[in-house]
Order: C-alpha cells, then structure tokens, then sequence
C-alpha cells in the first residue's frame, strides 16, 4: 500500500513538471533541458527554509515558486530574442551550471552528499507526517496546477498562445504581444516547477543534486513527448506511464548497478522512436 | 610558471576542443541540424579505440577502426533519422528531440557495455612526461596537438581547395539552387556526417588517452564547442577553431583565482557576453 501512495505522490508531482516542461516546450515551443535545473532550485529553497525553521511550508513553497518563476523567465528570455538553436547552448548550459552548483555550493545545497532531513510540510501549524497527508498535499497540488493549465489554455490567453505556434508573424502583425504571452508561460512554467520542486523535498526529506541533473531534464522532456505536448492529458498521462518504467524493468531481472542507464536508454529510445512515428505523442497535438 | 603550464594545457586541449567545433559547424552549417548526438560520436570514438587497443591493435590502427566506427555511425544518424525527419517537415524542435534521445541512446549503451566508470587506455607513451624548457607535457598532449592541428589544416584546405568541398559550401549557402543545380544536397549531408564524424574521432580518442573515459563525457565538450561556434560565427570554420582555443585558455586561466568545479560557469559566462553584445559572433559571414 505504501508502495502505491509513493507511486501515486512522485507521478503527481511529476504531473506539474510535466505541465511546467509542457508549457515551455509544446505551448512556447523552445527545446528545453533545463526544467529539471528550476525544479531542483524550488526543492533546495524550500528545503533551506524548512530547515533552518525560518518559514513555514506555505510560505516557503511560495517563495520558491517566486524564485523559480524569475529565473524561467531569466533563462527563456534570450532565447525569444535570438535564433531558437541558441537556446539549446543557454539550456544545456543552465543545466550543467545548475548541477555544478547543487554539487559544489556544499553551503546552500549539502553538496554531493545531499541535504538530509528535511521535515515533512506543515499546514496551518500543524505537521503532515503520514504518508497519505503527504498523499492528499500532492493532489491538491496536482489538481491545481492541472485546473490553471485547463483555464488557461482554453482563455483568451490560451488561444493566443496557440496562434502563436501556428504563425508568429501573424500574430504580431495584428498587434498581440507575442513576447509578453511567451514570457508569460514561462514565468507560469516556473512556478509549476518550483511548486513541485517544494512538494519533492518535504516528501522525500533527502534530496541531492542526482534528482535535478541532466538525466533528470531528459526525463520531463520525455514524459511531455510520450504523453502528448500542448494537452492537459498527455501531460497527466506522462509521469504516471514512465515513472511505472522502473516497475517494469525490475520484472525483467536487470542488475541494480544498471538499472538507471538501462531506463536512461529506454527513454532515449522513446524520444527517437516518437519523433519518427508519432510527433503528437500519445494524447496531444502536433509538435 | 605555472601561468605558461595554464596557457600550454589551455592550448591543448582547446585544439581538442576545435576540432569538436569545427566538426559540428560543419554539420551545422551545411544540414542545419544542431547535431546534439555528436557528443555521442565523440564518446563512441574513444571507446571502440579503447577496445581495439586492449585486443592488441596497435595504436594507429586502433585509431583507424574507431574513426571508420563513427564514419558508420555518423552516416548513418543522417540516412536512418535526419532525413527521414526532414522529409517528412518534421519541426525543428522534433530533430532536436530525436538527436538528445540518440545522445541517451549512445552513451547509456556504452555505460552498459563498459561500465559507467572511469576507463584508462593502457598505452604507455600516453602518460610519458615530456620537459620543453619547464613545460611539462605528456605524450597524448603532444600527439593531442599535432593530430588536431594538422586536422585543422586539411579542414581547410579540404573546405576551400578541393571540388567536394567546395560542394559541401555550395550546398551550405543555398540548399535550394543546390538542388536544382544537381549538387544532390542529401547525399552531401551523408557525405558531410561521414566526414565530420571521422574528425571528431580525433580529439574523441586523443582526450581520454591522457584523461580516460567516461560515457556521459561528452556532454561538456560539446557545448563548450557550440558556444565557440556561436561566438566565432556561424558559418566560420576558422572562427569556431580559434574561438575554442582561446575559451579553453580562459578556463584553465580561470583556475588561478577560482576552483576546477566551476570552469563551466567561466565558459557559459563567455557565452553570455557573446549573447549580449556580439550575437552574431566574431567572424560571421553574410
């Protein structure tokens, strides 16, 4: 039983970084590696803050989407300005930069030994320690990042950010604000991520810098390919399917020691394999 | 003293560097593919050069085999995904998806091949120190040098002095009248990742002879590559080689005030400054 509410607690906080990739990736349309990088900087705010007693969960994980919402819009900025290639430079250099530091900052992150004890959340004073508390916290969250994700893309707002995939040029000729709206999704992106990024830490209480790498960014991409980009279900439907992956290899009987780079390999084919057969993913639009 | 030591490494392992970037402005300029799996490449090239050593290859041979092993690879990257992809107007973001998932792909086979840790090639003349004049340098330093060098040099007058390669230009500046005018552009892109992946075979072996190997590594080297092709203009095979050597001389630099772990901070800052003032690079053409 245990074991299902940890499935159902990691896919659902999966879910809004599946949005948050999704947004970026599928709605913008700007190849991203990075949003592991953002998730773990939310991760490590709030654990420092809970640690250290300072805030409380509520207010932590605000701050933390605050602080993730400026630095989405700080990464995605350059790449609205330039060529969408150079994006690909600025995101695998976030990333490496990102898991530089987490590794190296032994301060403000434990370093590579990870920053352990972290508490469990608290609401309105009191401690959610059991694992269904824990349980009921990530739904909520899932369930409302999922509900602005529905509202916006069907808005006005939504709409326009889907004319802006169709043509660009378009969309700016008949005077809509084009960067304001991307902006706009990535700061969105943002605090989905460092939401998410707040949940992760209080429920694992030990994080380190493996859960935000560059092998961790590959992941959320390929959730966002798998499940489908620029719907709410193909997002949903991401995390739950590739977090049940490991389940599945450890059937096969794969020694531990690989049981990483074998699921790393599986993802990568998956991402080869959709972009050759079926671009929209499973449940989403056309890339 | 130890300021020239910087300098000398920096050189080195810029000209490593070099090659990687000349390599990838190749394909880049000529198939507009941003080849992210070329970090793959790089990284197969010294495994299967590792392997053919411990099978008691002799070194150049070894050499050889693994740069005919990423000719294949290269090659076929292009046949099997690129083009089918380009033929199908596939977006550009759905090339770059299925060139990370081929990264995964290559390296998580080779951490699952050879393990995931650290490899040393057993050729001994590697770790032979040389003394130039209080330099000191080993054999794969030197060979690192001389091989990427002379790399360069054919590059260029591969580029600008043969038929094919001035081919490969014409079908770079305009795909279309190439296409009309019979130049065959898709065999030319083949064409174009055979050869540029034999190149970045070179640095791919020669790196790990001094400092090992390691599945994911390629990941670093590409991107400081990337940011020398930016900053030395696209299009500019001479500026993505010069730019890389001079970014590696301000990383190794860089390790006078600041410690190893945060020399990606050093490049991805140069990247920056690059981004803000001078985004079109140092000797873009056209």
């Amino acid at each position: 039983m245990d074991y299902l509410y940890s499935y159902l607690i990691l896919s659902e906080i999966y879910v809004l970084l599946g949005l948050s990739t999704n947004l970026l990736v599928g709605v913008v349309g700007i190849f991203s590696v990075s949003q592991a990088a953002v998730f773990g900087v939310g991760a490590y705010i709030v654990g420092d803050f809970l640690l250290s007693g300072t805030l409380s969960f509520l207010p932590a994980v605000a701050v933390a989407a605050v602080a993730c919402i400026a630095l989405n819009v700080l990464i995605t900025l350059p790449s609205l300005r330039v060529a969408g290639d150079y994006f690909v430079v600025t995101s695998f250099g976030i990333q490496l930069l990102a898991t530089a530091t987490f590794t190296n900052w032994t301060w403000g992150t434990g370093g590579a030994n990870g920053m352990p004890g972290v508490p469990p959340p608290d609401l309105f004073g009191m401690q959610i320690s059991s694992t269904r508390g824990i349980l009921a916290v990530s739904t909520v969250a899932a369930a409302l990042g999922c509900l602005a994700f529905w509202l916006i893309l069907r808005a006005p707002f939504g709409r326009l950010l889907k004319a802006i995939r169709e043509d660009e040029l378009a969309v700016a000729a008949a005077g809509k604000g084009v960067l304001r709206a991307k902006v706009s999704a990535a700061a969105l992106a943002g605090a989905f991520a460092g939401v998410a990024g707040g949940v992760y830490a209080t429920y694992l209480s030990f994080i380190d810098p493996t859960s935000f790498d560059l092998d961790a960014s590959i992941l959320l991409l390929t959730m966002v390919v798998v499940g489908g980009a620029r719907t709410l279900w193909g997002s949903v439907l991401g995390p739950f399917l590739l977090l049940a992956l490991p389940q599945l290899l450890t059937l096969i009987a794969i020694p531990t020691t690989y049981a990483a780079t074998m699921q790393q390999l599986v993802y990568g084919a998956l991402l080869i394999a959709f972009a050759l057969f079926r671009p929209q993913g499973l449940l989403g639009e056309r890339l | 003293m130890l300021l020239l030591q910087l300098l000398a490494n920096g050189i080195v392992t810029g000209s490593a560097l070099g090659i990687v970037a000349v390599s990838f402005a190749l394909i880049y300029s000529t198939t507009r593919v941003f080849h992210v799996a070329h970090a793959g490449v790089f990284t197969l090239g010294g495994y299967l050069a590792w392997s053919l050593v411990r099978a008691g290859v002799p070194d150049l041979l070894a050499l050889a085999g693994a740069m005919a092993g990423c000719v294949v690879l290269g090659a076929a990257i292009q046949r099997f995904l690129y083009a089918p992809l380009e033929r199908r107007g596939a977006a550009q973001l759905v090339v770059l998806i299925a060139s990370l998932g081929t990264l995964a792909v290559i390296q998580n086979l080779l951490a699952a091949v050879y393990s995931p840790d650290i490899l040393q090639f057993p050729s001994a003349w590697a770790g032979h120190v040389f003394g130039l004049g209080g330099l000191r340098l080993t054999g794969a330093q030197l060979a690192t040098v001389g091989v990427d060098f002379a790399a360069f040099g054919w590059v260029m007058w591969f580029a600008h002095g043969t038929l094919l390669g001035k081919r490969i230009r014409a079908v770079a500046a305009n795909p279309f009248l190439a296409e009309i005018t019979r130049l065959e552009p898709r065999r030319v892109h083949v064409l174009v990742m055979a050869i540029a992946s034999a190149l970045v075979c070179l640095p791919g072996v020669l790196g790990p002879l001094d400092y090992g190997l390691q599945p994911y590594g390629g990941v670093t080297p590409l991107l400081t590559a990337t940011i020398a092709m930016i900053a030395g203009g696209i299009g500019s095979l001479a500026g993505a080689f010069f730019l890389a050597i001079a970014i590696v001389v301000l990383q190794n630099l860089s390790l006078l005030v600041m410690p190893g772990e945060w020399s990606i901070g050093v490049t991805f800052a140069i990247f920056i400054v690059f981004m803000l003032f001078r985004p079109r690079g140092l000797f873009a053409s056209g």
